[in-house]
């Protein structure tokens, strides 16, 4: 596998799931990602595998995934991204937005 | 993603490949095939060390249209300019065949099934063509689609939808050459080798990629449907491609066929018509065959709004 593989697992005391069984957002663009939502049974903790070309910022993946992790309160998720180069900021804006789409009900349709 | 209501204000070119997807058809109908759960990426990407996506590029799936089954292929231009490798062209192939197949199977059980309920096919194009990085694959790909496109030929309409950023050029070019229909958005452009191909090969007194306004004026949608290469020009909204395609889909096959720009003998004469005309005419620049054709002041077309635009244009007279 020359792609590089991050995995990380964190854990919430009173966690909230996703709403929808599973979600998708964003495009592997250059310079920014995609993000896989699912919900599953882990105890409670969330799990996230990063695939990027990028090596060397397994700290600063770290850090932003805490960060997201411990402000949106989640807990029994997996959660996959297919990076691109993605900067920091943008990550955490594209978690952001794909919490907010696998939090939608009915597809988002009125 | 956004709601579908949203989608049909929005704009064609803004949107992702997913969002044309669900768009396209009816409302909620849109169920998709290998989605991004099912995680069917590139095999050869991660050798290269080259970022991967989960649909690899392509969106396709089922939808609706009044009560015809419409198989969706949706590119996306962002993921490695759309081009097209082993698994995404492996995507179209498959959803054009599925088409075929429903149709063949909904025919047996029907004969006299009436056109409102027989399958079709829109593909939504922005690409450059083969993915270098699986080129083989791609191309490879690229023959299978085409040996889909006459398989269904006479049977499920094939309609070409291009309206995106990076546009459809390429072997892709071909693809949508090869379609019954193409309809196009001023935004989209269509072409075999791309602007900046061109100019690497030909240097850039022959054509310069970087001046936006001529790039336009020879690939763009207004050139192309004076032209004749792009049957309907439509605004740029998602609902706006929605309702032409809705509109054409309506027709019989028999009525469809008559807006295809080859697969005859007798458009290959028409084609060879134009080749003689470019020679006699030895045009500079699309404008002198927009005026050839009948417009007084091809200067103005390239700025006109849409509705101003239509009601002005003269096209080619062989134009369907």
């Amino acid at each position: 596998m020359a792609l590089n593989e991050l995995k990380f697992e964190y854990k919430n005391e009173k966690s909230v799931s996703i709403k929808k069984e599973w979600s998708h957002l964003g495009v592997v663009g250059s310079g920014d990602m995609e993000v896989l939502m699912e919900k599953k049974d882990l105890g409670g903790a969330v799990q996230v595998k990063v695939v990027t070309p990028v090596t060397g910022f397994d700290k600063v993946w770290n850090l932003v995934l805490e960060k997201f992790i411990k402000s949106s309160n989640l807990g029994n998720v997996s959660i996959e991204i297919n990076d691109n180069n993605a900067t920091p900021v943008v990550v955490s804006m594209r978690l952001r937005q794909a919490l907010a789409e696998a939090n939608k009900v009915n597809g988002g349709e009125e | 993603m956004r709601a579908w209501n949203e989608l049909q204000q929005s704009s064609f070119l803004g949107a992702n490949a997913r969002e044309r997807a669900f768009g396209l058809v009816d409302k909620g109908t849109f169920t998709e095939f290998a989605n991004p759960r099912d995680r069917i990426s590139s095999p050869h990407l991660p050798v290269l060390k080259e970022a991967i996506e989960f649909d690899d590029g392509i969106v396709v799936g089922l939808g609706l249209i009044g009560k015809k089954p419409v198989f969706v292929i949706s590119q996306e231009g962002r993921f490695i300019g759309g081009a097209v490798g082993e698994v995404g062209g492996a995507k179209m192939v498959y959803t054009i065949k599925l088409a075929i197949d429903l149709y063949d199977r909904m025919i047996a059980e029907n004969p006299a099934l009436p056109e409102e309920k027989r399958p079709a096919v829109i593909i939504s194009f922005e690409t450059g063509g083969v993915r270098l990085h699986e080129s083989n694959a791609g191309l490879l790909a690229h023959a299978e689609v085409m040996d889909q496109f006459q398989n269904a030929r006479g049977k499920v309409p094939i309609i070409g939808l291009i309206g995106s950023k990076v546009g459809c050029f390429g072997g892709m070019g071909f693809i949508a050459a090869a379609t019954d229909v193409v309809i196009m958005s001023e935004l989209g452009r269509l072409g075999l080798t791309g602007p900046e191909v061109i100019e690497q090969e030909m240097g850039k007194d022959e054509f310069d990629a970087s001046n936006r306004a001529m790039v336009f004026r020879t690939t763009g949608g207004k050139h192309k449907y004076i032209l004749g290469d792009c049957n309907f020009l439509v605004e740029d909204q998602i609902g706006a491609f929605r309702e032409r395609t809705a509109e054409i889909l309506a027709l019989s096959m028999e009525e469809l066929e008559k807006y295809r720009r080859i697969g005859s003998l007798e458009l290959v004469e028409e084609q060879l018509k134009l080749v003689d005309l470019a020679v006699q005419l030895q045009p500079r620049d699309s404008k002198d065959v927009w005026k050839y054709f009948g417009n007084e002041n091809p200067e103005g077309l390239p700025d006109m709004n849409f509705a101003e635009f239509m009601t002005t244009v003269k096209r080619r007279p062989e134009n369907k």
